[in-house]
């Protein structure tokens, strides 16, 4: 039973969430953001990456992953549509910033909210045809939408085609918290805090209307049609939110980095989300998390997977859908726990 | 700007029925496979780009030609072509079954939905082109040259260049021959029961992961077949290539009309066709652009194809 | 009797080569339980079908409290006042008992994306009234004690009548139901019976599938039967028994001997 226990991660940490009143919840939720903050300052430990600036590597790959994780999760996961060409919403958003930052004078956070509009734009136009389709064929458009985004943007004048765009502006600085490239503790936090609104928007919306609507398309969308669902305006909301967050996502990653260009938005990003979905387990708030987590960092760690990091890759998704499709950290409890609260209520 | 187009209209036309030919066998894959499963086979563009390497292994390594040494002539030509063709669509062949077995088997026997088979099948196919971009240091691998490109004849100022003829040619009869094979024989039409009506055809005693095995296997073979043609007329391949080649064989099988096998006859020459004559308005980087919104456009307006097959299929 | 809530005039459903319903013509009166029986294959799920909209008839129309129902999506048909059980059910299986319903009374909600996101007072009331309507309907199905488990975990006969709970979700006036009994021994179907009853005189109007005669000459008002898709007896329970033409249909004699 303990061993059991242990394995099922999940259950373990609904389990004390659960039994914890509001105040308990409250400290819960306060140290883990705490202690999160602090992971920049823990350069030193064995956390170090040799191969790039860790606090460099907890915003990109890691927060970033992390965050676009969680908005494919809301594709993939929630609603159950394959989304292969999530890159395009990041490469969006990234351009987004690139452009308005280099030719207006607005700053990253006002930028933002156009980067947003932007993605979820393009998620409207592209889900209003393809999301009338069976999931597989969303699935081959997609991956074909993320490719052709980067081969407009490839051989096009705007966007100074392979070069790509260097100067891009920096976030201002918030008080006295000043972004640098050296030091990229306030990058991480912005992230955090984004990651944070992206978690409290899932855990909203799945606990009501939106949320069953999706899981009842994912289940079986003809029933759900047929219990009065309308699940086209379903799908699309899923989708534009989804890329709401990659658009978002690519904003920061524009004004982090200062320099974007074309083959930075190939499908392997897609894959490396999806990869990052998958592995942590699909529909998982928290596995997605430390799916992102485990991914987006490891390759840093270790150089042998940075350099064989897509194989790596495509091996996860193979291997988990065919021996734990779960991933890490399952979508539900098992029935298990719930009938036994039961019994001892 | 149309002026290319319409100074060069018959060369284009015959380089677009090649290319053409080549989809056609391409989106045999997928289409068979649509056929059996009614899933899309995800890994059919790795598969073909595998193909491309038993062409190359036979003409350099089997045979030691390079890229400047003297073409063949005769019966060597014969023989170091019809070896490489062969090659290609065994190596082709033999991954999509692998293919099946690693991504689809296990999945279809466990009943899993739709979602986990597709994220199996993607990432076997990523797991195929990184293998093949570390085994070439992801450089592209130059073809030697077999087949001296003479050109024939000329009609109506377009040259009728030999690689191009023997593609037109050969591919439409492995074509023919595929279709008959798929018609007539016994597994072919055990093939064509699973895809009519799946639990009438296992009522029927077929043997389900038999049949599907073969399906990829012939799926496959016409791919390979493609990879061949591939190579001798572009020369050269790349762990990569699969991408562009399998979105644009994938579009010709639906506008044909997914699942059908006469649909992807046609579906593939207008598409080779489509792709040629946009690119010579529009230059080549718009190539993909091109396919893409063909792809859409079909999927929107005309889901079923041109020949026919519910893509929209819903029961209760 | 009283008015028509549903009618259909000569529908006729064709797939491919394949005529599954052949000019059908059905009336189904407020208030009452009709039942629709037929041998295996004769077309009765294909009538549900194509009253919800999941086929569209290939001539023929669908009239639903006055209106025409033959071009509207199937959410709309469901929105309007049909909801439907499953022949094979069709629960979502990961979801709880409660959930399933919750999700089927979402429709009449008004309260969107926006609202639930931001707390708006009205999607939280929604929630609440949504919550306790499932639970109402739960107590009336006799499955309430099951609400926190997965549906797909529930026995046979609970997921059955959940199917039934679901459709009651969306708050119709007309109810179909694909042979709820199927695979219930007979005091199950004795109490599935008085369930459908109870239904009825709860308001509801009941077209109900069943193979089961006993129970159907125990509930029904009216029985009609299919045969080869066409409608060959429309009558009270008792008169349908002895006709000649259904007693042919159900021993598989030819009914025209030539
Ligand atoms: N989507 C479809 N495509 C082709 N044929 C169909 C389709 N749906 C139903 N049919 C055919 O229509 C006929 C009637 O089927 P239906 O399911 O309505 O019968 P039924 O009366 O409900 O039978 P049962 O008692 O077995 O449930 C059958 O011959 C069936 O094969
Ligand atoms: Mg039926």
């Amino acid at each position: 039973m303990k061993m059991r226990n242990y394995w099922n991660l999940r259950d373990w940490g609904a389990g004390i969430w659960e039994r914890a009143n509001r105040p308990k919840r409250v400290a819960i939720a306060i140290t883990t953001i705490f202690l999160v903050a602090l992971l920049p300052f823990a350069g030193a430990s064995f956390l170090a990456t040799p191969i790039a600036a860790y606090d460099a590597v907890l915003v990109y790959p890691v927060g970033v992953f992390i965050l676009m994780a969680l908005g494919l999760n809301i594709v993939v996961g929630k609603s159950g549509m394959l989304d292969l060409g999530y890159v395009a919403f990041f490469a969006i958003g990234a351009y987004t910033m690139a452009l308005m930052g280099t030719h207006t004078g607005l700053n990253t956070w006002e930028i933002m909210p156009f980067g947003i509009a932007f993605a979820m734009l393009a998620g409207v136009l592209l889900g209003l045809p393809t999301l009338r389709l069976r999931g597989d064929y969303l699935a081959i458009v997609t991956l074909g939408f993320g490719e052709i985004v980067r081969l407009v943007v490839l051989n096009s004048t705007w966007s100074k085609g392979p070069n790509g765009i260097a100067n891009i502006p920096m976030p201002p600085d918030i008080g006295p918290l000043k972004f640098k490239l050296d030091d990229q503790k306030v990058f991480f936090w912005v992230v955090v805090i984004m990651i944070l609104l992206t978690i409290w928007m899932i855990r909203r919306l799945s606990v009501r209307r939106p949320g069953r609507a999706w899981e009842a398309i994912r289940q079986d969308e003809d029933a759900a049609e047929l219990m009065g669902i309308p699940t086209l305006k379903y799908k699309i909301w899923s989708f534009t939110l989804g890329a709401a967050v990659g658009g978002a996502a690519g904003v920061l990653f524009a004004s982090k980095n200062l320099f974007i260009a074309p083959e930075m938005f190939t499908l392997n990003v897609s894959i490396l989300i999806l990869a990052c979905v998958v592995f942590g387990g699909i529909g998982n708030i928290w596995g997605v998390v430390l799916g992102a987590a485990i991914l987006g960092y490891l390759p840093e760690r270790i150089r042998f997977i940075s350099d064989a990091r897509l194989l790596v890759f495509g091996l996860v998704l193979v291997t988990v859908m065919n021996f734990r499709p779960d991933g890490l950290l399952p979508r539900k409890k098992r029935e298990k726990a719930i009938v036994k609260k039961e019994v001892n209520a | 700007m149309f002026a290319v187009l319409i100074d060069q209209f018959w060369s284009l036309t015959i380089a677009g029925v090649a290319l053409g030919f080549i989809y056609v066998l391409i989106s045999l894959g997928y289409t068979m496979v649509y056929g059996v499963l009614r899933m899309i086979n995800f890994a059919n563009s790795e598969i073909f780009m595998w193909g491309t390497f038993g062409t190359i292994i036979t003409s350099r390594d089997i045979f030691h030609y390079t890229q400047t040494s003297e073409p063949a002539r005769g019966f060597k030509l014969a023989l170091v072509l019809l070896s490489s063709l062969l090659m290609s669509m065994l190596v082709a062949g033999l991954t999509a079954v692998f293919v099946e077995f690693v991504a689809y088997r296990r999945l279809r026997a466990k009943g899993t939905n739709r979602l986990a088979t597709l994220i199996s099948a993607i990432g076997i196919s990523i797991v195929l082109s990184e293998v093949m971009r570390l085994l070439t240091a992801s450089r592209p691998v130059g073809a030697p040259r077999v087949l001296e490109k003479i050109i024939l004849t000329e009609i109506w100022g377009a040259n009728i260049r030999l690689d191009t003829i023997i593609t037109i040619i050969a591919a439409a009869i492995i074509f023919f021959i595929l279709e008959r094979f798929v018609k007539l024989s016994r597994m072919g039409k055990a093939i064509r029961a699973v895809s009519m009506n799946e639990d009438a055809a296992k009522l029927m005693g077929v043997n389900l992961n038999r049949v599907i095995a073969t399906t990829f296997l012939v799926g496959g073979l016409a791919t390979g077949a493609a990879s061949f043609f591939y190579v001798t007329v572009f020369e050269y391949t790349k762990f990569n290539i699969g991408f562009t080649m399998g979105m644009a064989a994938f579009t010709a099988a639906v506008l044909g009309g997914i699942g059908n096998i006469r649909g992807a006859f046609y579906g593939g020459l207008t598409l080779g066709l489509l792709e040629v004559y946009a690119s010579a308005v529009l230059g080549t980087q718009w190539k993909a652009v091109t396919v893409f919104i063909v792809l859409v456009l079909v999927l929107l307006f005309k889901p079923n194809g041109l020949f026919g097959e519910a893509v929209q299929t819903t029961r209760a | 009797m009283s008015e028509t809530l549903l009618s259909l005039e000569n529908v006729v459903m064709k797939f491919g080569g394949v005529t599954a319903l052949g000019d059908v013509t059905l009336n189904v009166k407020k208030g009452e339980i009709l039942a629709l029986i037929g041998p295996n294959g004769a077309g009765k799920t294909t009538v549900f079908n194509v009253i919800t909209g999941v086929y569209k008839p290939t001539s023929g129309t669908i009239t639903f409290a006055g209106t025409a129902i033959n071009k509207q999506k199937r959410f709309e048909i469901t929105k309007m006042g049909i909801a439907r059980t499953f022949q094979n059910i069709r629960l979502w299986g990961d979801m709880t008992t409660l959930e399933n319903v919750i999700a089927a009374t979402d429709v009449h909600k008004k309260s969107g994306l926006v609202g639930a996101l931001l707390g708006f007072p009205r999607a939280r009331k929604e929630e609440r009234e949504n919550r306790e309507r499932a639970h109402e309907i739960l107590k009336f199905i006799g499955i309430d004690e099951y609400s926190d488990r997965l549906a797909k975990n529930l026995p046979y006969g609970v997921q059955r009548r959940l199917e039934i709970a679901r459709a009651m979700g969306t708050n119709p006036q007309l109810l179909l139901l694909d042979e709820p009994a199927a695979g219930f021994n007979p005091a199950e179907k004795v109490e599935l019976a008085a369930l459908i009853k109870r239904i009825r005189d709860a308001g509801y109007t009941v077209l109900l599938i069943e193979h089961d005669m006993s129970l159907i000459m125990g509930i029904s008002d009216r029985v009609a039967v299919l045969d080869f898709g066409v409608k060959i007896a429309d009558d009270l329970p008792s008169k349908v028994q002895n006709d000649p033409k259904v007693i042919e249909a159900y021993l598989g004699v030819p009914s025209d001997a030539s």
